[in-house]
């Protein structure tokens, strides 16, 4: 094996790391609010925004990643117009994907809570809305951390596949030195092992954070 | 101060609460009892619309809250409510859990908040336990947590669901003083309980419930000793014998 492309393509890699690690923290953020709201709507009386919820939710786990990107990607300049940097589009459609799976586990997270926690909460007067964000949503977070971070890492991986609109990040790097080498298999080790540090780094993280929040456990 | 007219409540084909009239009076305690599956517990938490009447009426001070037009939450903050499961915030220290709701829905500043916590506390003995998860306190602490948590929006009419149920033998003693003492500060109360002896020695008014009906209600020592109704002698035979 040989690892002396490194000493030339090493800042390609780095950048590529840069635009995974962008890519990835954005659609997680906005993944976790798009998917609080549509937790919310599902778990909602109004049958509209449930309805929608739900579909949106099947939707999205029943059709693959790559067409949903090719449909953001091709689809959204025709339909708005405009012309979004490929990057925008990435994160739009890891967005839109990672918000559906996080909605469910932020909904499973909601239910785990005992119901006596509402009541009490409204019991002393609170709003529904106010009871949710002060009680229910932070005992749920709590519960929903493991699974959270699983869902990050998941993200973090899949967003390999924006690669093949044109996003400099790590895994087109890869294929781009591997083009230029001629060496179809270390560029790749290189790629993994980047991919492992910002997934183990993160799962250290979160581990972190999960004891954190267990001091009044 | 609440008046309760022609109450029924469904649970789908179940008919819970079959027609109930009560009126509550100011710093009246007002003790209800009954065989389980009577009612008492959903006929409590209709008062606070934690369950939602199918039919009647509820008074509050002349306003009828089961009125859409009401706004319950600010209905809720006149009524404290002590659950059987305590219901305390996990997440929260003990100070948090009282200070919260004065804090978010009054609008009350931390301190003031503070200042009212620890008036509570002291009172119930458990200011040295402010800084505590309620997981760390027993069962009897809890329950006196959740009692202050509830009077910390200063109530005008305390609920209490069955609050000693949940508890173990030697702890329902500290809980029922301080609603005892709360009771001789003249609190209006609806108890929800099977402490026969609270009933007895605190109430104003005991009712007996019984599939979905207030069978009888008078005062305790009528109730306890010459109870008129078959299904009250029964019930009261079936307790006291148990004492």
């Amino acid at each position: 094996m040989d690892f002396s492309f490194l000493t030339r393509y090493y800042t390609m890699y780095l950048t590529g790391a840069r635009n995974t690690i962008l890519l990835a923290l954005f659609s997680v953020l906005l993944g976790v609010i798009f998917g609080i709201a549509l937790a919310l709507m599902r778990l909602s009386k109004n049958p509209i925004l449930k309805g929608f919820a739900a579909s949106y939710i099947e939707f999205v786990r029943g059709t693959p990643l790559l067409v949903q990107l090719y449909i953001i990607y091709y689809g959204l300049p025709q339909v708005t117009g405009m012309r979004f940097p490929d990057l925008f589009a990435g994160i739009i459609a890891l967005t839109f994907n990672s918000a559906a799976y996080i909605a469910e586990i932020i909904r499973a997270g909601i239910l785990s809570i005992d119901k006596g926690q509402m009541e009490a909460a409204r019991s002393l007067g609170m709003p529904y809305n106010m009871a949710m964000k002060h009680i229910i949503i932070p005992q749920a977070f709590k519960n929903i951390l493991p699974a959270l971070g699983n869902e990050f890492i998941v993200v973090i991986k899949e967003s390999a596949i924006v690669s093949i609109i044109g996003i400099y990040d790590i895994m087109r790097t890869a294929n781009i030195v591997r083009g230029n080498t001629y060496r179809p298999f270390e560029p790749l080790i290189v790629a993994a092992i980047m991919y492992f540090i910002i997934t183990f780094t993160l799962s250290n993280l979160m581990r972190m954070a999960e004891r954190r929040l267990r001091t009044g456990d | 101060m609440i008046k309760v007219e022609n109450l029924h409540k469904n649970f789908k084909e179940l008919h819970v609460l079959k027609g109930i009239d009560e009126e509550v009076k100011k710093g009246e305690v007002v003790v209800v009892i009954g065989p389980s599956g009577s009612g008492k517990s959903t006929f409590l938490r209709c008062l606070n619309l934690l369950e939602e009447p199918t039919n009647g009426k509820i008074l509050y001070n002349g306003t009828n809250i089961i009125d859409k037009k009401n706004d319950i939450n600010k209905h809720r903050e006149k009524m404290g409510m002590v659950f059987q499961q305590f219901n305390l915030f996990p997440h929260m220290t003990v100070l948090d859990n009282v200070t919260l709701s004065p804090k978010k829905i009054k609008n009350m500043k931390e301190k003031e908040a503070k200042g009212v916590a620890f008036e509570l506390l002291n009172r119930i003995g458990l200011a040295n336990k402010a800084e505590s998860y309620p997981n760390q306190l027993s069962g009897g602490q809890k329950q006196r947590i959740a009692i202050a948590r509830a009077l910390a929006m200063s109530p005008e009419v305390m609920l209490f669901d069955e609050p000693t149920s949940a508890l173990d033998p030697e702890m329902v003693g500290e809980v029922l003083d301080v609603m005892k003492k709360l009771a001789m500060d003249g609190m209006t109360m609806v108890v929800v309980t099977h402490e026969m002896g609270f009933a007895k020695e605190v109430g104003d008014r005991v009712l007996f419930m019984d599939e979905g009906k207030v069978i009888e209600e008078d005062i305790p020592c009528n109730i306890f000793k010459r109870p008129q109704h078959a299904r009250t002698k029964d019930f009261i035979g079936k307790v006291l014998h148990a004492y």
